[in-house]
Formats: structure tokens, sequence, C-alpha cells
């Protein structure tokens, strides 16, 4: 059954920040803080304090889910998370949302049209 | 200390919370840490550190936030499984229950704990202004009937040139010079100077002793200058030997006989150690050795030597009392490795007890400093506002404190302090530690080998009026300064409060004490271990190495340049 994702939106800026990082890959912690701090070109960075509440928020939520250690990495026992499929689905009706907000945005910041009655 | 903070931050999270994240928060302080900049680099090192200071304010915001907004989240882990190790060895993020306190507990404890932090910080300004007056533990001291003895022997000798001082040509008071003097004084002179080399240390616990013995103030001191100029250049011995000083044997005159022992006073001519003398003697400093020297498994060690090089007979060759000194030194420092250890001979017979110390003898003391103005020699503004200080002895604050005081307080305006000890020769710890009160503003240690730390051993910062606390200083040294003036100098240098200018000083820490072991042998023992806080050594047979190295002569010019130049940065 697919979840209503609309009572998750609107996201947060951390939120969207976090789940627009784990998009295109699984990460750890410090590795969603500097993609968000890339995404944003270092205007919003997110604090070890702020990204955890709201991971704990989300994994609560089943947005996003632990998916435990990698072998490889430097410190072998740093957990990684990856976007769930509900979490994409909300991230997307968010993106949606967030163009249509822009779109409007747009529409009324060009003086020289009209507004509609 | 900020990772210390956060670690323990993360420790008041709610128990879920700690338990799911702590220990990736904690991961992330310490690569952030290291993505900053590595902490040698100076210019990184500020900017780790605000980061860390961030970190730990966002760790507080965390904090508070888990508390009173996330109260569903206490119920349960967001995260499952035992993913939390222990951090640093510390079982660590399960100590705090899940409870939440209620709101007005919360703002007691607030109240409670900005009370204690308040009164911990009051008392903690109170200690540090009255650290000087907290008793301090003193390390041991061998305690035996002779320890009396032996400062009853120390303190009388400390005064008594004084009289030769006031007497002498150039009316110094340190200076003693032994060809003036009539014959029948020698002898007992040279005694002095062979003990009085060693018993230059003036512990309050020796000066306490020796007043409650005699009944009178301890002074000690002047008679430095008469023992460095009988000193051995070339040996590294805690005090002067006796012997470069001394007169060769005249046709006529007593000349000590080779055994030295009590039983054997000195006689004619010609008479040699033999070998059962030197026996006696070896066995008389292997007992003094181990009874007075503090380390006792060293002092068994460097026994067991003398014995083999005696039996091994590579003693056979020194019949003379010197060069048989010589001798036992040497095997006594190579295998003990310890140069403060040092045997000496005189060739007159060492006295058993030296004379009391008298009302006379204080009296000429003070009237020798005063006519000296205790020592300090100029006390001027140069040019730049540079105050100068030449200052040939450190005399004992009992009868010079009122000219240190004035001294200092001519300087007070001055932007820069330069301590001209390029021809000073010691003195007491006590002055050392009263001119240095003027350069903090706070107590701090002065070490010194010769003592173990006592509340004199801190300085008397910070000195009221004051204004001297953070002006730059400099201290010019010469190949002669020496002793005393080298515990300044040194002290002054590892603390990083003066820039030494001048030369590498001549390295005598004087932290033996000398043992009558015959008529006319004793030995120099530390019987204290030092704690040196800056290092291993100090600058016994090596002195103090100056920051800026130039002649003597050229030190004053330099460090009145090197003065301005700092105060035109400013």
């Amino acid at each position: 059954m697919k979840e209503d994702v609309s009572e998750f939106v609107p996201l947060s800026t951390a939120t969207l920040h976090i789940l627009l990082s784990l998009a295109g890959e699984d990460r750890h912690g410090y590795g969603i803080m500097q993609e968000v701090a890339c995404q944003s070109e270092g205007q919003y960075k997110l604090g070890p304090g702020t990204l955890y509440d709201n991971l704990q928020k989300l994994i609560e939520r089943r947005l996003v889910q632990p998916v435990g250690e990698r072998a490889g990495d430097e410190d072998p026992r740093r957990r990684y998370y990856r976007i769930s499929p509900l979490g994409k689905a909300v991230l997307s009706a968010e993106v949606e949302r967030l163009e249509a907000v822009v779109h409007e945005a747009k529409m009324r910041l060009q003086p020289a049209r009209p507004r509609r009655a | 200390m900020f990772r210390r903070t956060y670690v323990w931050i993360l420790r008041l999270h709610p128990r879920n919370f700690q338990r799911s994240f702590a220990y990736e928060m904690l991961l992330i302080f310490d690569q952030v840490s290291k993505d900053q900049g590595t902490r040698e680099v100076p210019g990184n090192r500020a900017k780790a550190r605000l980061t860390e200071a961030k970190l730990v304010g966002d760790g507080i915001v965390s904090l508070i936030r888990q508390w009173a907004f996330r109260p569903g989240f206490q119920q349960k882990p967001a995260v499952a499984g035992p993913t939390t190790p222990a951090l640093d060895g510390v079982p660590g993020f399960y100590m705090i229950g899940s409870f939440k306190p209620r709101p007005t507990a919360v703002i007691h404890g607030l109240i409670l704990s900005i009370g204690v932090l308040s009164a911990a910080l009051l008392a903690m300004k109170f200690s540090w202004n009255h650290t000087g007056h907290l008793p301090f533990p003193t390390l041991d001291r061998e305690e035996n009937a002779s320890t009396v003895e032996q400062q009853r022997a120390i303190l009388p000798t400390e005064i008594a040139p004084v009289s030769h001082a006031a007497q002498s040509s150039r009316g110094n008071p340190g200076e003693v010079e032994g060809g003036e003097r009539p014959q029948s004084a020698a002898a007992f002179e040279k005694s002095q100077r062979l003990q009085s080399g060693v018993a230059w240390k003036q512990a309050k616990n020796v000066a306490d002793e020796g007043a409650r013995i005699s009944g009178k103030p301890a002074i000690a001191g002047t008679r430095l200058r008469a023992a460095n100029e009988r000193r051995d250049d070339h040996r590294s011995t805690a005090f002067p030997t006796i012997r470069s000083g001394s007169p060769e044997p005249q046709a006529g005159q007593p000349e000590p006989q080779g055994a030295a022992g009590a039983t054997n006073p000195p006689g004619a001519d010609g008479v040699k150690l033999n070998a059962a003398e030197r026996r006696r003697v070896i066995e008389r400093t292997i007992a003094t050795l181990k009874r007075y020297y503090f380390d006792r498994e060293v002092a068994e060690k460097t026994a067991q030597a003398l014995l083999t090089h005696e039996s091994n007979g590579h003693d056979d060759a020194a019949t003379d009392g010197g060069a048989f000194a010589d001798v036992l030194t040497k095997q006594i420092t190579d295998a003990s490795h310890d140069m403060r250890l040092t045997l000496e001979y005189s060739r007159e017979r060492l006295p058993e007890h030296p004379p009391e110390q008298t009302a006379e003898d204080l009296a000429r003391y003070r009237k020798a400093m005063e006519q000296e103005n205790c020592m300090f020699r100029k006390v001027e503004i140069l040019p730049n506002n540079i105050g100068y200080l030449k200052l040939d002895f450190f005399p004992d604050t009992s009868v010079c404190q009122k000219t240190a005081t004035a001294a200092m307080a001519s300087l007070n305006h001055a932007d820069a302090v330069i301590f001209d000890l390029r021809d000073n020769s010691g003195g007491m710890e006590n002055m050392v530690g009263l001119i240095a009160s003027y350069l903090f503003d706070h107590p701090e240690y002065m070490y010194s080998p010769r003592e173990s730390p006592t509340e004199h051993s801190w300085t008397r910062s910070p000195v009221e009026g004051n204004r001297l606390a953070d002006k730059p200083v400099y201290v010019l040294t010469s190949a002669s300064t020496w002793s005393g003036a080298e515990q300044f100098s040194y002290d002054l240098k590892m603390l990083r409060r003066a820039t030494l200018v001048g030369e590498r000083t001549r390295g005598g820490a004087h932290a033996s004490v000398f043992h009558r072991i015959d008529d006319h042998f004793g030995m120099g023992i530390p019987e204290l271990k030092p704690i040196n806080p800056f290092g291993k050594t100090d600058w016994e047979g090596t002195g103090v190495e100056p920051d800026v190295k130039v002649k003597a002569a050229a030190a004053l010019e330099t460090a009145e340049k090197l003065a301005k130049n700092h105060l035109s940065k400013k």
C-alpha cells in the first residue's frame, strides 16, 4: 500500500537537505554534513546535534534507515544511512512542492506581468 | 578540553539518543577537528579551537532540545543494536537513566550549579592570591643526629668572611684576599672556605634550625666571592676546592700528614699516604656517602666501585692528599654519574666545630651590606625608559629587603627592565625570590636544586603597586655569573619571563652539603634528590645558556637594542 506522503511535507530545511544528500548514495553522518555543505555551497551547515536530531525523526518516520557499518570505511564502526523508498517519495513530493512554490514566486516577482484577479 | 566537555555533554543526553548517536557525534567531532588542521600549525590552531567550541555549543543545544522537546524519543532508541562502544575506555553512554526531570528541578539545579560554580571560582581566585601561605610538603631528608650538627657547621661559616671583607682592600664584603691575612688565620679560614662553599645553601629549615640553635637569625652568603676565587674552574664541584687557593708548602710551615686522620695530626713535610691510611679514608668516605647521599642504591654501587679500585691497586699512585682526593672523586663520579659528589682535601686541619656565629658577626654583616648598598651597584633609567639594575650579589632579605624594595620601586615606571648579573656571584634564594616577585602577577615557582620546595619557593607575586609584571625583562650574564644568579637567570629563562643576553654562566648549583670526614678530608654530598620541573638537568657544571649569545662586554648594549626594538613594535 502506497503511503500518503502529503503528511510529511513541507519538510524543514534540515530534513530536506539530509534527504537530498542521501538521494544519491548511502552516507554516514559526517558524509551527510559534508554533502549538505556542498549542496548549499557552504551557506547551510548542519551541526551534529541538528543532524542526529533530524535523523532520529527521519528514522522514526521510516524515511531513512540505518544500514549499519561498512568494512572498508575509515572507522568500521561508523554507521551509514540510506533513504527509504518512502523517503524518496517524500523528497519527490517536497521537490514538486518547491517547484510549485518557485514557479509561483517567479510569477509573482515579475513586476511587468499583471496579476490575475 | 573541548573534547572532554563534548563527551560529557553527550553523556548527559537521553539514554536512547546516546545509544543511537553519541558515538557517531564524537566521531564527527574528531573528524572535524582533524580536518580543521593539525594543532601543530599555529595558524590553524585558533581555527580548530573555534570549530571545537562551535561543536560544543551545538552539543549543548542538542542536549536541551533532546530533553525538552523530544520526550517521545526517550522511550526507545532510534537505532537498534549494540552500536555504541565505550569511549576512551570509559563505559560511555548509558550512565544517565532515561528519565525526564521536572522543569522546576531543572531550574533548581541550574541555580544550585551557578551558586556552586561561583563559590568555586571565588575560592580559586582567593587561593591564587594566597598560595604562598599554604604549607608545602618537603622532601624526605635524612634524619639523624648529625643533621643538626651539620647545620651548625653551616651557619657560622657563612658569616665569618665578613670580618675580612670589611677590612679588604676593595671593601667588598664578599671578597677575601687570602694573602692579606695573618698566617695564623689562614688554616682556619681555609677550612671555612671549604665548608662554606657547600654550606651556602640557606634552606628555610636549615636557617631556622640554625637560628634555633644559635638563637640568632641565620645569615649566609658573603663569603661566596671568596669561595669563587678559590674554586677550581675545571671541576664541577659544588664548592670550591681549597687546593687551588692553598699556598704551596713552605719550609718550616706545618704540612699535612698523609694519613689525614684524626689520629694523625699534620706534621713535618714529606709524609705520604700509605695503603692503610688510604684505606681508612676510603672506608670513611663510603660510610659518609651511604649515610647522607639521597640515593642509597647509587651510594652502595659507588662504595663497591671504590673498594674494587682500591683492591685493584688503582689508588696506589696517589700518595699525596690532594691527588688522592682527585682520584677518589673521579672514581665516585664515574660510578655515581653525579658530578656534585666530591672528595676534598685540606692541608690544614679541618676544625671539628666551626666557631659559633655571634651578634658581632651579624652586626658586621649588616654594616658591610649597608656600606655596599646591599650590592645593588646601579639602579637607573636608561634612554627609552629602560630600567637598569646592576646587582652583584643577592643578599639576605633580612638585612637588605628595604634596599631591594627601593631599587625595584625606582624601576616601577620603566617600560622594560635589564638585570645586570654579569658580576653577580650568587647569594640568597630569598632575595632571588623577592626580586622575581616583581616580575609576575601571580605566585610563580622558582626552582632551586639546593632545596626542597617550600612556601618560600614561590614568588610573592603580585606585589602591590608593582607595574613590572608584564614588562619585558632582560638578564645580562657572563662567564662569572654564578650560583644564585644562575638560579635567577635559569628560572626566568625556563619560565619564559626573561631574555638572557651575554655569555654562558659559570655553572654552580651548589646543591651539596659539606661533610667532614676527618681532619683533612671532607665530602660534598647532595642530600636531596632535585625535582626539576623544567627537565632533568640544571646548570651544575654546564652553566645557563643565554638566549642571545654575545660577549659579556657587549651584553648591555645588545639588551638595550633588543628592548628598544621590542618597545618600538608595541
